[in-house]
C-alpha cells in the first residue's frame, strides 16, 4: 500500500510535474533570499571587517557607518591623536554620490580617505592600484562589471574629472557599491575642508584599547568610540535590521505560497480519489493509516521538489550573478538545511488541511 | 431480541427503521425490519433497486445508525461499539464485496488483497504469503502483478472475494456481487459464495435482484418499501 501514494501521483504525471515545479520555486525563492540575505549581511560590512583599526571614533550617537550620519572635524582627530596609546588617526568621509560616463549616470559611497595612512581604503585590489593623487578613483569590482567601467577610464564625478586607477574587492555593500577617492578630494566636493565621517585609530603595541577608548570619551565627550568586533557588529545589526523583515517577509510569502500548492493537489487527489478513501474506510482502514498516505504524498513531493530545487538552485544563481553582479550571494549548508527543514514542515502543515477532507469522506459512498 | 439465538448469531437486528432526509422529505430506506444470521448459511435478501437492501447491509455492519431499532453484531450492541472497535470489527471479522467490485485502481490485484491484512496488524512476510494463497485458492494467482483495469470483470469479482475474506471475516456482506457478471462468470462467483458459506462455515448476506442467487441461498428475503418478509417463492 506503501505503493498507493506513489501511484495515485503519478496517475496524473502534467499535474504532478506543475506541483513539483512551483513547489520547487518556492523553495528556490527561499533559497535564493537566504543566500542573497547572508551575501548582502557578510557583503555590507566587509569593508569594515578587512579595514583592521582598532578603534572606530563617530559622532556621539552613531553606531554605524551603513545607516547613521556622523559629522566629526580635522581638529579632534588631532585631539584623538593626542591621547596617549594611540598610534595613528586616519579620518575617513563617507558621502552619498554620482558617476557620470557617457550619459549614465551612477551612484556610489564615495569614501574619502588618506592614501598615506594605510588606513579606511580598499581592502584589495582586483586590478589596477591605490589611488595617490586627487584626480584618481577606484571603483568597485560588481559595480564595474555591472557598468562595463574598466582601468584607464575617465570618470565625471560631479562635474569633476576622474581616472579610474584601480579595481577594488570587498566593497560591495549590495544595494550600493564603495568608490574611493582621496580624503582632500571628497572634503573639496562638499565644501568642507575639515570634515570626517569617523576616524579610524591605530594604538600603539601593547596599548589596552579599553584604556584608550575610556581616555578618548573623556577627552573628547562628544565622540563615541568602539573597538573593531563592536563596530563591525553594529553595522551587522543594522544591516539586518533594514533587511531581514522585508526578507523575511518574502521568504514567508513564498512557503504560503509553497503550503497553498501543496494542500491543493492533496486535496485534489483526495476528492478525485474519494471513492478510493470510502472504499479503504468501509473495509476497515484505521484513520491514522489514510492520513499517513495523505502524509506520504506531501513527502514524494516536497522530497522532489527539493532534489528539483536544489539542481537548479546553483546554476540560477550563477547566472543571476553573472547578469546582476552587485547581487552577491552566499550559501551555506545549514542555510540549505533550514529551508529543507522549513519545507518538510510546511508538508505537514498541508497534509494536515488537506486531511480535514478525509473526514468528510463517508462510508456510504462505497455504495454509491 | 433476546434469547440464544440472538446472542449466537453473527448478525442480528430487530425493528431495525432507517430514515432520510428531514421533516417533509423524509424516506424510509428500511423499516421495521428484524433478522437473524447465523454462520454457515447464506441469507438472500432479493429486492428491486431501491428497495433498501444496501441500506440494511450498513446498518448490519455498522456504516451508519438506524433511526430506531438495535442491531447486534457478534452478540455485543451496535451501539455499544466505540467507532475504534467497530473499524476493528470490519477490518478483521466483516468482509465487505460490492456490485462494481471497488477495488482500488492503483494497486495490483496482490495489494488489493493484502491491504485489507494490513489493517489486521499482519506482517509484510505475513500478508503477501497469505493473499498469494488467497488468489491461487480462487484460481487467479496469475494475476497478482495485474491491476485492475487490465481484468476481465469476472477476475475482478474473484479478486474482490478474496479481499472480503482476506481478514478470515465470519460475516460477508455482499451487495449485488452478480450484477455487474455475465451469466457464467456470476454461477462462479455465486459458487464461491455457497463455498465461503458452507465449507467455511461464514455467514454470507447478499442483497441482490439477481432471481439466479435464489437456489443457493439458505433464507430468501423479499425486500419491498423498506419493508423484509419472507420469499413466498
Amino acid at each position: 500500500m506503501d505503493m498507493y501514494a506513489l501511484r495515485t501521483l503519478r496517475s496524473q504525471p502534467v499535474r504532478l510535474l506543475l506541483t513539483i515545479g512551483g513547489v520547487a520555486l518556492c523553495i528556490i525563492l527561499m533559497l535564493f533570499l537566504l543566500s542573497v540575505y547572508r551575501g548582502a549581511a557578510d557583503g555590507s560590512v566587509d569593508y569594515i571587517r578587512r579595514n583592521k583599526a582598532d578603534l572606530w571614533v563617530l559622532q556621539r550617537n552613531a553606531t554605524n557607518i551603513l545607516r547613521g550620519s556622523s559629522f566629526l572635524s580635522a581638529s579632534q582627530a588631532e585631539r584623538v591623536a593626542a591621547v596617549p596609546g594611540v598610534e595613528k588617526v586616519s579620518s575617513v568621509l563617507f558621502l552619498l554620490s554620482t558617476i557620470k560616463k557617457g550619459g549614465n549616470v551612477r551612484t556610489v559611497f564615495l569614501t574619502g580617505f588618506e592614501p598615506e595612512s594605510g588606513l579606511g581604503g580598499p581592502p584589495q585590489f582586483v586590478r589596477g592600484r591605490n589611488v595617490r593623487g586627487d584626480d584618481e578613483i577606484v571603483l568597485d569590482k560588481s559595480f564595474t562589471q555591472k557598468f562595463h567601467f574598466e582601468v584607464g577610464d575617465e570618470v565625471n564625478l560631479q562635474g569633476r574629472p576622474l581616472k579610474v586607477v584601480g579595481i577594488s574587492a570587498w566593497t560591495n555593500a549590495f544595494v550600493i557599491q564603495y568608490a574611493f577617492v582621496t580624503l582632500r578630494f571628497a572634503r573639496e566636493l562638499i565644501g568642507f575642508p575639515s570634515l570626517a565621517t569617523c576616524f579610524l585609530v591605530r594604538i600603539k603595541e601593547g596599548a589596552d584599547p579599553g584604556d584608550i577608548q575610556s581616555r578618548i570619551r573623556a577627552e573628547l565627550p562628544g565622540l563615541e568610540v568602539y573597538d573593531h568586533p563592536t563596530f563591525l557588529e553594529n553595522n551587522i545589526r543594522e544591516m539586518k535590521s533594514g533587511f531581514l523583515p522585508l526578507l523575511y517577509t518574502v521568504a514567508a510569502i513564498g512557503a504560503i505560497v509553497l503550503t497553498v500548492i501543496l494542500s491543493l493537489l492533496l486535496s485534489v487527489n483526495i476528492l478525485e480519489r474519494r471513492k478510493d478513501f470510502a472504499i479503504l474506510k468501509t473495509i476497515g482502514s484505521p484513520l491514522p493509516f489514510l492520513w499517513g498516505m495523505v502524509v506520504k504524498q506531501a513527502v514524494l513531493i516536497s522530497s522532489a521538489s527539493s532534489l528539483a530545487a536544489l539542481a537548479a538552485f546553483f546554476p540560477l544563481v550563477r547566472l543571476i550573478e553573472r547578469v546582476s553582479p552587485e547581487v552577491s550571494t552566499k550559501s551555506t549548508a545549514g542555510q540549505i538545511a533550514a529551508v529543507i527543514m522549513a519545507v518538510g514542515l510546511m508538508s505537514l502543515l498541508s497534509s494536515g488541511i488537506s486531511i480535514r477532507r478525509l473526514r468528510r469522506i463517508y462510508f456510504l459512498e462505497a455504495f454509491q | 431480541m433476546s434469547g440464544r439465538n440472538d446472542l449466537s448469531a453473527v448478525a442480528c437486528c430487530e425493528g431495525l427503521s432507517k430514515v432520510f432526509g428531514t421533516n417533509e422529505h423524509q424516506t424510509a430506506a428500511v423499516r421495521d425490519v428484524t433478522l437473524q444470521a447465523y454462520a454457515g448459511e447464506i441469507i438472500l435478501l432479493l429486492g428491486p433497486s431501491g428497495s433498501g437492501k444496501t441500506t440494511l447491509l450498513t446498518l448490519l455492519a455498522g456504516l451508519s445508525r438506524p433511526t430506531s431499532g438495535r442491531v447486534l453484531l457478534f452478540g455485543k450492541d451496535i451501539e455499544s461499539y466505540s467507532s475504534r472497535e467497530l473499524q476493528q470489527v470490519r477490518a478483521r471479522r466483516i468482509g465487505f464485496i460490492f456490485q462494481t467490485f471497488l477495488l482500488i485502481d492503483s494497486l495490483t490485484a496482490l495489494e488489493n488483497v493484502e491491504i485489507v491484512l494490513r489493517f489486521n496488524g499482519r506482517g509484510r512476510g505475513e500478508r503477501r504469503k497469505r493473499a498469494r494463497q488467497l488468489l491461487g485458492d480462487f484460481g487467479i494467482g496469475h494475476l497478482e502483478g495485474k491491476f485492475p483495469r487490465t481484468m476481465s470483470q469476472g477476475e475482478k469479482q474473484r479478486v474482490a472475494i478474496a479481499r472480503a475474506i482476506g481478514n478470515d471475516a465470519s460475516l460477508i456482506l455482499a451487495d449485488e456481487p452478480t450484477g455487474s457478471l455475465e451469466t457464467k462468470q456470476g454461477f462462479g462467483v455465486i459458487e464461491l459464495l455457497r463455498r465461503l458459506a458452507k465449507d467455511q462455515g461464514r455467514c454470507v448476506i447478499v442483497a441482490s435482484h439477481d432471481l439466479r442467487l435464489r437456489e443457493f441461498a439458505d433464507r430468501i428475503f423479499r425486500f419491498e418499501d423498506g419493508r423484509l418478509q419472507p420469499d413466498a417463492a
